[in-house]
């Protein structure tokens, strides 16, 4: 129907399609909305791209924030709010900004300052996936970009040291984790029975907090004490995702079906070719004096072409 | 400062608004408004409400738990999205800066200090909106965000007379208060107020409070309800 579409973000790792909460809010919703998207995990063989990753490319077509991404598949009818009132399209991007404001400088913190975290963790697995000689620069800076983004948004008078800043921006989190818990109750989805945009934004931010293993989990920890949280994203990676530990079959299934399409669709081809020529054959004798006087000229050799014809 | 205003009328606790240049240094986090009671003083609306509430004033008290998360979740939108449009509108919008801000903030000081200060804060502005990925939207991008958030404060708040119903809350003072100087302050160009005219739920909202909570009161307090509006453009 539409342009081919590819996605070029993080990949992942620990059950999970990808570490990077953008990138998986993007896939989650593609999931759900159905949309046909080649996902492609940056690893040492490509040139980073600059700017924000993810990064969707469609014929050509760039664009890179997760808001804007989701805009650009629904215009393309890829909706997974379709069923939605208005007033909880408005409830969506209510929670979502309490997610950026609240659950975002935790999960940044956890990810990319916390010591020991970065350096055991963060650190060696993005530096695994990006080609040298960048390796030994982009974590770095990412780490840093974190760090500049919470400084400015939170840190500040009263808070005058990083520690103050910490513990608030955890107090925060933990706050947010608690609402998320209580606004979705024991239903299945923020919203009903079906996933919607939320959904996508909630597992995004959630899942890499509940299954990367850090050495410092105080969050993972607060998350496993809200069991309806960690049901919703079990469900969504078992029903979405199908992914087994290797984290590799959702690829190799897709090119499987790919290639079988193809495969139906060469068949096709070919038997529609076979069933025009029938047809060609069958109305030749509407012509007949034509064909007779080709036939006693060519002295059989019409005859035999349309038998060529019909041989593969 | 309006939301604070109107919050604490809401409450129903009387308040005396005072305008003071140096008013940023007086507070304890550096952010206006901030309120002094007694020997006390508390900046920021969280603190201010929790302030409030310790002293056994609520209005959140009818919500029950779902409705408290969206309230705080509705509190973040408008903060994030109308909050930071206004930032934006101020200190990055080149024409505006120019023409209104620079002026207003470095009024009480003489010059080169008004010339110095009011670009240290452009620059401190400048900074967070390049970390929140805001630097690079236009102004375009700016209004089409503040229209999707009045739309959904708009579809929020239907025809009911308050956001969660019948009774005020903290919601509806925050709402007010930035809606109400969006409307009444004079910029270069009036596309701001224009997007918030749309919805004339909302403006029906900003009216609605403003006659049942200000004008209740004498002519002064409006009039320095209305000096105030301006001043909290200068944060």
């Amino acid at each position: 129907m539409a342009a081919p579409m590819e996605l070029n973000c993080w990949g992942g790792d620990w059950g999970l399609p990808s570490l990077h909460p953008e990138s998986l809010t993007v896939m989650a919703y593609a999931k759900f909305s159905g949309a046909p998207l080649t996902v492609n995990t940056i690893n040492t063989s490509w040139r980073v791209p600059k700017g924000d990753i993810p990064v969707l490319v469609s014929e050509d077509i760039v664009i890179s924030q997760p808001a804007k991404i989701l805009n650009f598949l629904r215009k393309q009818k890829y909706n997974a709010d379709y069923e939605l009132s208005a007033k909880q399209g408005a409830d969506t991007l209510a929670y979502i900004a309490l997610l950026e404001e609240k659950l975002l400088p935790a999960l940044l913190h956890t990810f990319w300052i916390e010591a020991e975290n970065y350096c055991s963790v963060t650190k060696p697995w993005f530096a695994s996936r990006i080609a040298f000689p960048l390796r030994w620069y982009l974590p770095g800076k990412m780490s840093r970009e974190a760090l500049n983004r919470i400084l400015l948004t939170k840190g500040g008078p009263p808070l005058y040291s990083l520690t103050e800043v910490e513990a608030q921006i955890y107090r925060d989190a933990k706050e947010c984790l608690n609402l998320l818990s209580k606004r979705l109750g024991t239903s299945q989805f923020f919203f009903g029975d079906t996933p919607t945009t939320l959904d996508a934004f909630v597992f995004g931010f959630l899942a890499p907090i509940y299954k990367v293993c850090f050495p410092r989990v105080q969050l993972q920890e607060h998350l496993k004490q809200l069991p309806n949280l960690c049901r919703f994203c079990d469900d969504i990676l078992t029903c979405y995702f199908r992914l087994t530990v290797s984290g590799h079959s959702p690829a190799g299934q897709d090119t499987a079906d790919a290639n079988l399409q193809k495969l139906t669709q060469l068949v096709n081809k070919e038997s529609n070719l076979i069933e025009k020529m029938d047809d060609n054959l069958r109305k030749s004798p509407q012509h007949p004096p034509r064909k007779l006087t080709t036939l006693k000229l060519a002295a059989g050799g019409e005859e035999s072409s349309p038998l060529s014809r019909l041989s593969p | 400062t309006l939301c604070f205003q109107a919050f604490l009328q809401m409450c129903n606790l009387p308040i005396r608004v005072i305008c003071r240049a140096n008013a940023e240094y007086m507070s304890p986090s550096g952010k206006l408004p901030f309120i002094h009671v007694g020997n006390q003083v508390v900046s920021e609306l969280g603190p201010i409400v929790q302030f409030v509430k310790a002293k056994g004033h609520s209005l959140s008290d009818g919500l029950d738990e779902v409705q408290k998360a969206e309230m705080k979740a509705y509190m973040e939108l408008v903060n994030n999205m109308l909050l930071t449009a206004e930032l934006y509108l101020q200190w990055c919008d080149d024409v505006t800066v120019e023409e209104i801000t620079h002026p207003r903030y470095g009024s009480p000081y003489p010059w080169p200090l008004n010339r110095i200060l009011s670009y240290q804060k452009q620059w401190e502005v400048r900074r967070k909106m390049k970390a929140i990925g805001w630097a690079g939207k236009t102004l375009e991008q700016v209004l089409e965000d503040v229209d999707q958030c009045c739309h959904a404060l708009s579809q929020r708040l239907g025809t009911q007379p308050y956001f969660f119903n019948k009774q005020p809350t903290e919601l509806d003072a925050l709402v007010f208060g930035h809606l109400f100087t969006i409307l009444t302050t004079q910029l270069i160009t009036d596309e701001l107020s224009e997007k918030v005219k749309n919805y004339s739920n909302l403006t029906a909202f900003c009216r609605r409070i403003e006659q049942q909570y200000f004008e209740g009161h004498d002519k002064d307090s409006s009039a320095i309800a209305a000096r105030s509006a301006k001043r909290s453009l200068l944060r």
